[in-house]
């Protein structure tokens, strides 16, 4: 197992609020790794730790043995690092292809003036980009809609269209965070397999946050618990099922 | 035809240089920053050209330059104003809203009073007899006229390009945008780069064609114009700026029969295009247009 993510005694402090506290795990590379954790937990303030949306109080997070601790989020997300949002952050003005366009950002290079000229080598960049969003369109099955808005787009669509926008970064990790939220039983199971699909397809490392306890344990290979901001567990669905502290989050204490 | 040019061909002129003033505002504005410093680049170009065209110092480039001298004065004046854009934009554009708008009005009025009082601007007087490129007024449509389709051009590129669509992403949402690999303080200072460029290449154009140079010409009066080109034109497309500037420096004039009420008139423009047209002139045609596409089958596009 090859370690790719690795936090180490991550914290995040807001004001007197321990809202990530002395946090440690390590990722492996292809694995499906979850994030439960009740209400309040801390879980998507960790997301925003691992991609730089919220600095981190102490603590050190390493990519590949890099670290990301400390740079902004632009650089973060160049490394491979794609991520969606809890509460769905498209560019809702733009059509769902242009959403996907603007994310091959850091896989292409044109310039202002070379956008201006339309030398070839911009031309054939183009050309890719409009071929590859047209593909990831297709992939999430949105490709009859390419030149509609985002916002005018229902949940779950808007959902699919945040992880095709995620994976037109070509990310080696994916953070997803609650992308079942709001969906339906068969949706549900639909999402399982789609995601197992694009780990396969496109060899990706992917954590996520979940509420849906048979999702996360069907789904993921190693699942972290956190309450209150602390890690209680980390290990497989069916240990972390039968850990007393994990039950106890959950249940309360008999 | 050369009776309406002769008589109305400083209005048409005016109109274009507006039209290309307002559009100086739309490039930071696509990506969501409201950045009122356009009089202030507007300004320093005009005093680029105006110096340029004036003091003793050049007097032997003019000489052996003829008309040349003029294109290099745009040039300089796009530099310079380009550079200056960097240094003020870096830490201006850390603001964001109504507090980018308040400080780049500072700018304005920054630059305005420190022209208002160096020798080399004229002070208060100003730079009189800027040397013209032209002999009658109109003809600066050939000055003002390709700048306008060249940046026409410019703007639809841009709005298909990797930069453009990094300039509405940040528009769209600043931290989705930063957290999908686009760097906003780097294409935010961009775009306000590209809208100060246009402005001073406008003041530089300017100078001559006004003939003259002083501390009036960049002030809060002309951010508060530009301003309302963009609003009542619409922000979204590059038509939008391109019919704002145009038509509100036009109405000043065509309503000029009516004397003082002119201005009554003109506010009231103002604020009914305000309220019955939230997304400007430009938004409202768009509006139109999908609706005889939808409720009459006009200009329906085949898919």
């Amino acid at each position: 197992m090859t370690v790719l993510l690795e936090a180490e005694r991550l914290c995040r402090n807001f004001g007197g609020l321990k809202a990530v506290s002395e946090v440690s795990f390590q990722v492996a590379e292809g694995e499906i790794f979850g994030l439960i954790g009740p209400n309040g937990a801390g879980k998507t303030t960790l997301f925003n730790l691992m991609t730089g949306l919220t600095p981190v109080t102490s603590g050190v997070l390493r990519y590949r043995g890099d670290l990301l601790t400390g740079l902004p989020p632009h650089r973060i997300a160049a490394q491979g690092i794609g991520r969606t949002f809890q509460n769905i952050r498209l560019f809702k003005g733009l059509s769902a292809l242009e959403n996907i366009k603007v994310s091959q950002h850091v896989t292409t290079k044109s310039g202002l003036l070379s956008g201006f000229f339309g030398t070839p080598s911009s031309r054939a960049e183009e050309k890719r980009v409009e071929e590859k969003a047209w593909e990831l369109l297709t992939l999430v099955g949105l490709s009859g809609r390419a030149a509609e808005l985002a916002e005018n787009f229902s949940y779950g669509d808007q959902r699919r269209l945040e992880i095709a926008r995620a994976l037109a970064l070509e990310p080696k990790i994916v953070l997803l965070d609650e992308p079942a939220a709001g969906m339906n039983s068969s949706e549900k199971y639909g999402l399982t397999e789609f995601i197992r699909a694009i780990r396969d397809q496109f060899k990706l490392t992917v954590l996520l946050i979940e509420h849906h306890v048979p999702l996360v344990m069907n789904l993921c290979d190693r699942i972290a618990v956190l309450n209150f901001g602390e890690l209680i567990a980390v290990g497989e669905p069916a240990e972390v099922q039968k850990n007393p502290a994990v039950i106890e989050a959950y249940l309360g204490a008999e | 035809m050369t009776d309406f040019l002769q008589n109305n061909g400083f209005l048409l002129v005016t109109m274009v240089q507006q039209a290309l003033l307002a559009m100086s505002l739309y490039y930071p504005l696509m990506c969501g920053q409201l950045s009122l410093a356009s009089p202030g680049f507007y300004a320093l170009g005009g005093y680029v050209a105006a110096i340029i065209g004036t003091i003793e110092y050049f007097a032997p480039w003019r000489d052996s330059l003829g008309w040349v001298i003029f294109p290099l004065e745009w040039l300089a004046a796009g530099i310079i104003s380009g550079f200056l854009a960097v240094l003020v934009g870096i830490p201006a554009l850390r603001l964001r809203g109504i507090y980018l708008a308040l400080a780049t009005i500072a700018f304005v009025e920054i630059l305005r009073v420190v022209c208002l009082n160096l020798e080399i601007t004229g002070g208060a007087i100003g730079i009189f007899g800027v040397p013209q490129l032209f002999e009658s007024r109109w003809s600066y449509i050939w000055t003002f006229g390709p700048l306008l389709m060249l940046m026409l051009f410019f703007s639809y590129r841009l709005d298909r390009s990797r930069v453009g669509r990094a300039f509405k992403a940040i528009r769209e949402d600043e931290l989705a945008a930063d957290a999908m690999g686009i760097n906003p303080t780097r294409y935010k200072v961009l775009a306000f780069v590209i809208g100060a460029v246009l402005a001073g290449v406008v003041g530089a154009m300017s100078a001559p064609f006004l003939n003259t140079w002083n501390a009036r010409q960049g002030t809060f009066d002309a951010s508060i114009a530009y301003l309302a080109y963009v609003l009542i034109g619409g922000s979204r497309s590059m038509w939008g700026p391109l019919l704002g500037g145009m038509m509100l420096s036009a109405l000043p004039e065509i309503l000029r029969p009516l004397k003082d009420s002119r201005l009554i008139i003109n506010g009231f423009v103002l604020v009914f295009a305000s309220i019955y047209m939230p997304k400007g002139i430009a938004g409202a045609v768009g509006n139109l247009k999908n609706f005889t596409t939808r409720i009459l089958g006009i200009g329906r596009s085949e898919k």
